[in-house]
């Protein structure tokens, strides 16, 4: 009943007209950035985390999330029509999506990758509500020892799935928790690498980071080859699936959802990893696993479904934990920073209207995206045939005024241009900056709490295994890390490592 | 049985030297979280964290260092092989420019001739379209900051904007 109350509660200020606006803006330039190959997500929050400074929270926090799920949606589009990802979480909707469009059945697989996603984040949704207020009432006991494990195991967590060396991988996680701590030190106040510059004496901002190893260094990735499209050109009619398309699709997205769900609430899994599970498994179960590559519906139907669940079981350790188990929710994090608030254990309690509304908006804007997705699939064609060479100079000029916006301090944009240049040499030669960010983000809490369990367990390292949580997760950790020594497992985890961050 | 032969060496193995650069960068964060004192594990100082943080960067870059001894590892060349890499390196000498031209320049000034540049080096985009693009984008941009949102870029010596 307290559900329900909330539920409503919720609707209401999901349904605020701002909000509303807010929630299509948001879901807009979602399947937006989903559509276009070379602008993920983590660009487009990145580029527009300033806007969120202009409204209430609810309304900044709606937004950068329609901006997630959206770019589930819309990473389809561009999978099925071109056969190139709109964004990571779609990679694999390519195979059997392009495969079904080139047979003249581009409607039915947009209709099934948008309705599937739509079922998928309704399920999450409501799981969500029941899961995230009951996991918030034990976190409630969570002491800075479970909190300082659960990051050590999120960023590991991260850094094995991340493309490449886990050393690097690993590597990138320590600068990343270094560029956290710049700054003065929150318990003596002392400054800590700030170089004798007043700039860096609050710490290096999220947004020029974030703006920089992403925005500008993936204009700067792109321009390294003349990006071609073969857009089908074909009419694209019966967006709806048959009655055997539905036959075919109804078990790989039931079970696409479930497993995306929980791969969601996983610290460092997601939507990426979901999708590719999704896929992996459906062809283990198919009875014809040859259809695979050559247009099986099921290829589609799964992963587009777990990438869309997956996309809401991440809110579950943000909202409940206040850990963002990857750098989307690390920008959403961020998101919730700026406006003063941080999320854990005591949002739900102490900010129903801001929770609830968030929840409630997202099922709102699942519906705006279905009506998005489908009806107007047209108008997201023709974009997809927009000139790169016109769009990149424009997110250059938006990544400047974004970043300038978020401080009003030229400095940032000096930042912002170092770790463009930077993120783009990381890209060169193989460093990941997704454990980066997450890491930059993270950072600070898990020195601030290393630090708390310290003095409170007197200096015994023992409290970290002695907490059957906090152990639980050093154990997980541990494991991770020696998994990739042993030849056998590297092999696997090599096949299974993902970029997130693109 | 089949044996593995370890490949050669090569001082332009790229891995090694960004495993290189990361153990100096190791080096450099002990060093500042010696400086900022460690204090005791019953009460860590504020260089705590940072001291073994550079251990384990130093551990991580010394792996990578080794792993590109024993395995090899690309050259620098071949990781610009096939790409136009003179394109992000123009990118990037017209951002460093921009860097140093936008305080004392101001938004306007410094920002119109970034874009056109842009414009014509990614893939030439026609004058036609390069130059109204190149002067409205930003103009655009400044007038809705300015009116719209009272936020107010930087004028430089000039004081234009």
């Amino acid at each position: 009943m307290d559900v329900l109350t909330n539920v409503f509660h919720g609707f209401g200020v999901a349904l605020l007209p701002v909000n509303l606006l807010y929630c299509f803006i948001g879901v807009f330039i979602g399947t937006l950035v989903g559509v276009l190959p070379g602008i993920g997500p983590i660009s487009a929050m990145s580029l527009l985390l300033p806007v969120t400074l202009s409204g209430t929270p609810e309304s900044g926090i709606i937004m950068m999330a329609g901006i997630y799920y959206g770019s589930m949606y819309g990473g389809s589009t561009t999978s099925i029509l071109v056969n190139i990802p709109g964004e990571a979480a779609s990679v694999v909707t390519c195979l059997d999506g392009h495969q079904m469009a080139k047979q003249g059945r581009a409607g039915p697989a947009l209709g099934i990758s948008a309705l599937g996603s739509f079922i998928a984040g309704t399920f999450a949704l409501i799981a969500l509500m029941l899961v995230a207020p009951k996991l918030a009432s034990v976190a409630i006991a969570f002491g800075p020892a479970e909190y300082f494990s659960l990051m050590v195991l999120g960023l590991v967590v991260l850094t094995f799935l991340t493309q490449g060396s886990m050393a690097k991988a690993l590597l990138m996680a320590c600068i990343g928790i270094v560029l956290g701590l710049v700054g003065l030190d929150s318990i003596t106040a002392q400054p800590r690498l700030t170089f004798g510059r007043i700039e860096l004496i609050d710490g290096i901002g999220l947004v020029p980071v974030v703006m920089g190893l992403f925005g500008l260094a993936e204009v700067l990735i792109n321009t390294e080859q003349a990006i071609k499209r073969d857009v089908i050109n074909a009419k694209i009619t019966q967006l709806l699936p048959n009655k055997d398309d539905w036959k075919r699709s109804a078990g790989p997205i039931g079970r696409g959802t479930l497993m995306g769900f929980f791969l969601g609430i996983l610290p460092g899994g997601g939507a990426v990893v979901a999708s590719f599970a999704s896929y992996a498994l459906e062809k283990r179960l198919s009875k014809t696993p040859e259809r695979f590559g050559h247009g099986a519906i099921e290829g589609v139907a799964g992963p587009e479904a777990a990438n869309n669940a997956a996309a809401g079981g991440a809110f579950i350790p943000l909202m409940t934990l206040g850990i963002p188990p990857n750098v989307v929710m690390a920008l959403l994090l961020g998101a919730f920073v700026i406006h003063g608030l941080q999320p854990g254990p005591l949002l739900i309690t102490q900010n129903p209207g801001l929770f609830w509304g968030i929840v409630a908006s997202m099922y709102i804007g699942n519906a705006m995206l279905l009506v998005l997705n489908l009806p107007l699939i047209g108008m997201w064609v023709k974009l997809l045939k927009l000139p790169y060479n016109v769009l990149f100079p424009l997110i250059v000029l938006f990544t400047i005024i974004g970043v300038y916006c978020s401080s009003n301090n030229v400095f940032d944009v000096y930042v912002m241009i170092a770790f463009g240049i930077i993120g783009y040499f990381m890209r060169k030669f193989g460093y990941e900056p997704a454990p980066l960010v997450l890491a930059f983000v993270l950072g600070p809490l898990l020195e601030n709490n290393l630090r708390k369990s310290l003095i409170l367990s007197q200096g015994d390292l023992m409290t970290f295994v002695e907490r059957p949580i906090s152990a639980a997760c050093l154990v997980l950790a541990a494991i991770l890390l020696i998994v990739p020594m042993l030849p056998s497992l590297r092999r696997k985890r090599e096949l299974v490592a993902l970029d997130e961050g693109a | 049985m089949s044996s593995t032969t370890r490949p050669p060496f090569r001082l332009n193995n790229s891995e090694f030297w960004t495993g290189v650069i990361g153990l100096g960068l190791g080096v450099f964060v002990i060093r500042s979280g010696l400086k900022l004192k460690l204090g005791t594990i019953n009460d860590p100082g504020s260089g705590f964290m940072l001291f073994y943080l550079g251990l384990l960067m130093c551990a991580f870059a010394v792996s990578i260092i080794l792993a590109s001894v024993t395995e090899g590892g690309p050259t620098f060349g071949s990781r610009w092989e096939d790409v136009r890499w003179s394109k992000p390196v123009l990118i990037i000498a017209c951002l460093i420019a921009y860097a140093f031209a936008l305080e004392p320049l101001g938004f306007l000034i410094a920002t119109i001739p970034l874009i056109l540049l842009l414009l014509r080096i990614i893939d030439p985009v026609r004058w036609t379209l390069a130059v109204p693009l190149a002067v409205l984008a930003p103009v655009g941009v400044w007038w809705v900051l300015k009116h719209g949102l009272s936020i107010m870029l930087p004028t430089g010596t000039f004081e234009i904007g």
